[in-house]
């Protein structure tokens, strides 16, 4: 206990507050920027780290994780454009009602969902993270691969009127996952010689296409129609434009819903946030009475993928701190940093440097706590990018999305991608074709294949693998229910719409 | 005599010394150089790129520059250094799984053996042949036996198909006359978990990788892909000490593309090298957990060949 205290009274101390709010400040403009990853901000302020004590270096970077994790949802929101993988599933709703004039009740919510979702994350992290961590190792491929399969039922959620177009666009997400080396034998698939595709088609890119430049070429098809005038958003609507007593009363399910899976899918290594993100949205919406009003502007969308992608945060410093395995590429370079200032994350980390645990924990409350003071201050004058003429910002716009996508990888490709990933969510949208499902089944392929592949190579090809465990089974069985409530909803005449 | 001899020979030495020093100083970069890394910002070979070049850079007129292009573990930069002018001004992190293990698995757009011209090596990193604690092995022979016995049954994780590691447990099963079973991930990390887990039985790593847990006693090394054994771990033996000829590892180092002027390879290996022997380099190195270890240009070129080749006796591109 008294170690505690004396852990927040350092970390109460003016220079660490202001690492943690330079990292915070920071975090969110990176994340909000689609193309800079927090996982690369996170990387270039290792190096300042190396003179910095062990409690200022920790809050710098805590704080751009879990800011940048939030701020990918503003870009979402008010320009659909997601700043990273992890706020697609916040443009569903996000944008629509940013469209409707109601920006800032979005963006409000938005960080209220965060908030909350860091912070369960943090508690879950406090409570139970050793014991967590040795859960997590239990899921071998069969594990895994039976989550994955539950996870791809929520194309059928995510699909909106027509079934048929929602698998059709899964289908079109799996296929261009399929592109790149194969996992288990490192052949090259479908790369017809080029280079840059041997790692399939990057994620980032295809993102930034389907979203935000798609919603340029309708907005300028609006131009078109309407002889040179770009359609003007609502303006903003004093009255809707508030959070009420009602969006909170049904947003708590789908937050509390939504920190569970974060954390949970957070704990696992190699999943990812975007994933978390689709998850919590989808379930929410299977969840709620009213499926219709997805993709219309449903605050609880908002606030369930929101609360999902920063459950994770803690999620994944689980395993980091208990076990030195790093769940993605942000804790992969914590990693780093965690040995810079000469401690290794693992077992024995809570012997040897109790501090350091404590100052991960209250950390990642304090990052929280700042992400959310910062965000109230900041929100209003956000919202008046919406208010810049959109001859002027969809320009500007686009060169971010252009270079951002280049920056991704520092590779021209990448940008031909974004591109191209732009035409297709145009010729979807003509044809009513949604875009989630191929996205969710994009993000869901890899994953799945490899590990279907290792689970079937360490059974030598022996498919009763996936039902071997109580995991898997349990998975397996939660898949085939979900199909057939999809199935029995639309028999009774209320299937699951989407837009 | 004697005398005369050590005068000529200091007469030879100095001559030799100042026409060494005509040499480098014959070429003085003109525009910035970059350094390109074939992984993401903040992985371990950004980080000696970065720790190099900024160690470096006092020494050197022009900005050095690290450029990232992430993508085929690593091969597309060996690919954009492959394809750059031989001129000083491009060069990549070399030694990982792009220049000694992938080119043996797959088709690539360059041959280690001769599109690149090596500048020098700075780090190694070694790869040990790791158990949980608490495997019914005891050494390595044990572990042999048993896949002997039962062919096909035993399996083993990577960090990817076609990566250093995988290569290893190949050439491994080929000198052993064994056969495993092999689950690829991707990276070292959930290969850790999947040990860990039990979902596999052994698992090539860098120490790193599995500090945490060996100090925790939750895993063992059985042996260590080396010619040597290591400083710090020196009770686990080489493979070499138990019967199979295999020396693969990571070796970083600079290297560009075939055909750079010797003045230039002269200049660049002299102000790197002046740099990886500074205290300042030194102690970046000991914080970041890297394992120094020198080879000139040439010797560093040999080093990467000769574990390419090693590999390619075992498999062939596909």
């Amino acid at each position: 206990m008294a170690l505690v205290l004396q852990t927040l009274l350092n970390i109460a101390e003016p220079l660490n507050l202001l690492a943690l709010m330079i990292g915070v400040i920071g975090g969110m403009i990176v994340g909000a920027i689609p193309g800079m990853t927090v996982t690369m901000a996170v990387a270039l302020s290792v190096p300042f780290t190396i003179s910095m004590g062990p409690t200022p270096s920790l809050l710098l970077l805590l704080g751009i994780y879990c800011a940048g994790t939030y701020g990918g949802s503003i870009s979402a929101i008010l320009l659909n454009a997601p700043g990273t993988p992890a706020n697609a599933a916040t443009v569903f709703d996000g944008y629509e009602l940013a469209k409707q004039g109601k920006a800032y009740k979005a963006l409000l919510m938005a960080i209220i969902a965060s908030v909350y979702g860091g912070l369960f994350s943090a508690l879950v992290l406090i409570v139970v993270a050793s014991g967590l961590a040795e859960v997590a190792l239990r899921f071998g491929p069969a594990e895994i691969a039976m989550l994955v399969v539950f996870s791809l039922t929520v194309v059928g959620v995510l699909s909106g009127e027509s079934m048929a177009k929602g698998l059709l666009a899964a289908a079109i997400g799996m296929g261009m996952a399929t592109v790149g080396t194969d996992p288990m034998v490192g052949t090259p698939r479908f790369t017809f010689g080029i280079f840059d595709l041997y790692d399939g088609f990057a994620y980032i890119p295809l993102l930034i296409g389907l979203f935000a430049l798609n919603e340029m070429f309708v907005q300028a098809e609006g131009a078109f129609r309407t002889g040179g005038a770009i359609l003007p958003l609502k303006g903003a609507d004093p009255e809707g434009n508030r959070v009420t007593g009602e969006d909170l009363r049904r947003s708590l399910v789908p937050m509390i819903r939504s920190g569970f899976l974060g954390v949970f899918i957070g704990i696992l290594p190699g999943l990812g946030s975007a994933i978390a993100t689709f998850l919590g949205y989808a379930e929410t919406k299977r969840a709620s009475k009213e499926p219709e009003r997805f993709g219309k502007g449903a605050i609880e969308g908002v606030a369930a993928s929101e609360a999902a992608n920063n459950a994770v945060t803690g999620g994944a410093l689980v395993p980091l701190l208990a076990l030195s395995i790093p769940g993605d590429g942000v804790t992969a370079i914590m990693l780093g940093a965690f040995l810079i200032q000469g401690v290794t994350p693992g077992p024995l980390i809570f012997i040897r440097n109790p501090e350091i645990v404590d100052t991960v924990y209250l950390g990642v409350i304090a990052a929280n706590v700042m992400m959310g003071v910062v965000a109230l201050f900041a929100l209003k004058p956000m919202t008046a990018v919406l208010k810049v003429p959109k001859v002027v910002l969809y320009p500007v716009v686009l060169m971010i999305c252009v270079a951002g996508s280049y920056a991704i990888r520092n590779n021209l490709f990448d940008v031909f991608v974004m591109l191209g990933a732009g035409v297709l969510g145009y010729g979807l949208r003509l044809f009513s074709v949604p875009v989630p499902p191929l996205l969710i089944a994009f993000i869901l392929t890899r994953p799945l294949e490899e590990s279907m592949r290792q689970a079937l190579v360490s059974s030598e090809g022996d498919p009763l693998v996936f039902l071997s465990s109580p995991i898997s089974t349990a998975f397996a069985l939660l898949a085939v229910a979900a199909v057939l409530y999809t199935g029995w909803r639309a028999r009774r005449g209320r299937p699951l719409p989407t837009e | 005599m004697s005398t005369l001899r050590v005068l000529f020979s200091a007469a030879a030495l100095i001559a030799t010394l100042i026409v060494g020093a005509a040499d480098a100083s014959a070429w003085e970069p003109k525009q910035p150089i970059s350094i390109v890394v074939g992984f993401s910002p903040g992985g371990g070979t950004d980080i000696i790129a970065r720790h190099i070049a900024s160690t470096a850079q006092p020494t050197i007129p022009v900005p050095i520059v690290v450029l990232n292009k992430a993508g085929a573990s690593g091969a597309i930069a060996a690919e954009t250094v492959k394809n750059a002018k031989p001129d000083g001004y491009t060069m990549f992190v070399a030694g990982g799984s792009e220049s000694v293990s992938i080119g043996n698995h797959r088709k690539l757009p360059y041959d280690v053996r001769k599109d690149f011209t090596g500048i020098l090596q700075i780090t190694r990193q070694r790869v040990f042949l790791t158990v949980k604690a608490d495997a019914r092995w005891k050494t390595l022979a044990d572990m042999v036996a048993e896949a002997k016995a039962n062919p096909g049954k035993l399996s083993f994780a990577s960090a990817g198909a076609g990566s250093s590691y995988h290569s290893i447990m190949l050439v491994l099963q080929k000198l052993a006359a064994v056969e495993m079973k092999h689950l690829p991930y991707q990276g070292g990390a959930p290969a850790v978990a999947a040990l860990l887990g039990g979902h596999v039985d052994v698992s090539p790593h860098n120490p790193e990788e599995t500090q945490a847990m060996y100090d925790a006693g939750r895993v063992r090394y059985l042996a260590v892909a080396s010619d040597t054994r290591s400083p710090i771990l020196p009770d686990v033996p080489t493979l070499r000490e138990a019967g199979y000829d295999i020396y693969i590892e990571n070796i970083k180092g600079l290297a560009g593309p075939a055909g750079m002027p010797q003045d230039v390879v002269a200049y660049l290996h002299d102000k790197f090298k002046a740099a990886m022997e500074s205290d300042t380099f030194k102690r970046l190195a000991a914080q970041a957990n890297l394992e120094l270890q020198y080879r000139g240009g040439k010797d560093y070129m040999d080093a990467m060949v000769a574990m390419f080749n090693q590999i390619g006796k075992v498999v062939s591109p596909q």
